[in-house]
């Protein structure tokens, strides 16, 4: 293949986000701390969506933005708090005003959900949720959250899980090149099947590597660029959480954030300062201050 | 002549140590983070040297060179022997039934070991949504033994949870087999009052020891339910210095100890 001919994915943060349509559903990234896509909810936040369903095992400062802001109606999610923090005062709030929907899987259910989709079965069979609340309270599913049934090999009861194929992947990476290939250091909770299941996924990324970099190890592809549609780069994406040998979490702005949210006023002031207040990004990261980002710099051997 | 030895320790220190001697030499255990995670590290540094503390987000056989925030915090990375996703953990490790024993919290607790950390008040209009269960459910279901540690508060001993999350012994004997549970259930709550256990039979709750500075009283006058009280209820021992040298070497800002340690 020729240069000329070499596709480049590479949009910007502000393209990758009006792809998306109101009503539309999201496979999210990211797992706890590490990885979230926070500037792509910011995004989605400042393009007033409306109505989104987001799919996930479980995220914390981003779920946060997007039931607050009023950009997502319905999870289907395992968890929602910031750890070592607490409650997720937003989410609390919005279920308690019924803007929003929570139909609860546990973390395994979710991950299963997700490779079903990527591997396209329609369901997954698991040994988690039976005889408790979760397979006998539903919302908006109603029938379709899940359902138990006897094995018809074993005769044992068995779980089984309806499969997602949501409309995109959003997936936080450390690298790519501009054909898509996307490289995760450590841990990559559930965005291997994540990034698989979607129709659409798009890859944003810390940083860009030319493909001959990528061929030095493969073995870091954790998302080959066959299944990837779009690419954006930009930096401190996760930014106030982590990411993995990139940046450390602000504590300081994470204990902020989580304070702010504890009232719907304090909250709006958030959203209002570090979302809607700034153009884009690099706007947000303006206002976070250059030498806060640079204190959260990673060290090695560490990784954090 | 003998030696007088007065150990001082906060309740803190005293849980994560009670917790701490539940977890055997050469298990498998899901650690998470706070307290849970603490009393990990200190059976691998005092009585279980071989023990394999593993974070639900992917990290295998961890030694965190400081405490992590977050199951997924990278302080977990440096150290371990893998780093992996949470099919790993989750799927192959924990529901093929190779996860010894877990560590859970809940808002609410009844008194056959079910656990709610999703609802307070009713599903269809809640009062509080809480996080959900996270791994929670699946630990509970698939680990063949759960540690459960609990804020002391009678209002979470309850008859009747306002959800049930994670299955404990459910409605009673049979009840994990009926639904083919791979783990064997619940085999301690520890309160900052007392530790519980369950009957072999009945599957119901009963108190397994008192700890100092508490009666047997105080625990009953606290708990919603029916507790099964034997005829003898010991008092929970006390961590020794050894102990509580290690957990401060393991947290020394204090992050999950807290202030003064």
């Amino acid at each position: 293949m020729t240069e000329a001919e070499v596709e480049d994915k590479r949009i910007t943060l502000a393209e990758a986000a009006k792809m998306v349509g109101d009503g539309d559903g999201l496979f999210w990234g990211g797992f706890g701390y590490q990885r979230p896509p926070i500037a792509f909810a910011h995004e989605l936040v400042r393009q007033k969506k409306r109505n989104l369903t987001v799919y996930t095992c479980g995220s914390e400062v981003d779920l946060e933005i997007m039931a607050g802001a009023g950009v997502a109606t319905r999870y289907e999610i395992a968890f929602s708090a910031i750890e070592a923090l607490g409650l997720s005062y937003n989410i609390r709030r919005r279920v308690s005003e019924g803007k929003l929907a929570v139909e609860d899987y546990s973390n395994l259910a979710m991950a299963m959900r997700f490779l079903g989709g990527a591997l396209n079965v329609p369901f997954m069979p698991i040994r988690s949720m039976m005889g408790t609340d979760m397979v006998n309270l539903r919302r908006y599913r109603g029938d379709d959250k899940l359902k138990v049934m006897d094995c018809p090999f074993t005769g044992d009861k068995i779980c089984i899980v309806p499969s997602i194929q949501p409309d995109f992947s959003i997936v936080h990476v450390q690298r790519v090149d501009k054909l898509g290939n996307a490289q995760i250091d450590g841990i990559v909770g559930e965005d291997l099947e994540g990034s698989r299941c979607g129709k659409k996924l798009i890859v944003l990324a810390e940083e860009l590597i030319d493909t001959t970099e990528v061929l030095t190890r493969p073995d870091q592809t954790k998302i080959p660029a066959m299944y990837v549609d779009h690419v954006v780069v930009l930096p401190y994406i996760a930014h106030p959480m982590m990411c993995h040998d990139y940046y450390d979490y602000d504590l300081e702005h994470l204990q902020m954030f989580h304070e702010m949210t504890r009232t719907e006023e304090g909250w709006q002031e958030y959203l209002d300062n570090y979302i809607l207040g700034v153009d884009d990004h690099h706007g947000y990261l303006n206002l976070v201050g250059w030498d806060n980002l640079h204190k959260l710099h990673a060290t090695k051997p560490w990784g954090y | 002549m003998g030696v007088l030895k007065i150990v001082e320790y906060s309740k803190t220190e005293f849980l994560i140590a009670c917790a701490s001697s539940h977890v055997r030499d050469g298990e498998n255990v899901f650690g998470g983070t706070g307290m849970p995670l603490l009393a990990a590290l200190l059976a691998k540094e005092t009585h279980a040297p071989k023990s394999n503390l593993i974070s639900e987000a992917g990290f295998i056989d961890a030694r965190p060179r400081e405490v992590p925030l977050s199951v997924a915090d990278t302080r977990y990375y440096y150290g371990c022997s893998a780093a992996i996703g949470l099919i790993e953990t989750l799927g192959f490790l924990l529901q093929a039934g190779r996860i010894d024993v877990g560590f859970l919290g809940a808002a609410q607790i009844d008194e056959y070991g079910n656990l709610n950390t999703s609802y307070i008040g009713p599903y269809d209009a809640p009062k509080v949504k809480l996080p959900g269960s996270g791994g929670g459910n699946d630990i509970a279901s698939s680990a063949k033994r759960l540690i459960i540690m609990m804020a002391h508060d009678k209002r979470k001993f309850l008859k009747k949870l306002d959800y049930m999350t994670s299955p404990g012994y459910l409605d009673g004997p049979g009840a994990r087999e009926k639904w083919s549970l791979v783990g064997g259930g619940p085999e301690v709550v520890i309160t900052d009052m007392c530790q519980m256990d369950f009957d072999p039979d009945t599957k119901k709750i009963g108190l397994k020891s008192v700890h100092p500075g508490f009666t047997v009283q105080d625990i009953q006058d606290n708990v919603m339910f029916d507790l099964i009280i034997p005829d003898d209820v010991p008092t929970t021992e006390e961590p020794t210095q050894k102990q509580l040298d290690i957990m401060k070497k393991l947290d020394p800002k204090g992050i999950y100890l807290g202030k003064g340690g």
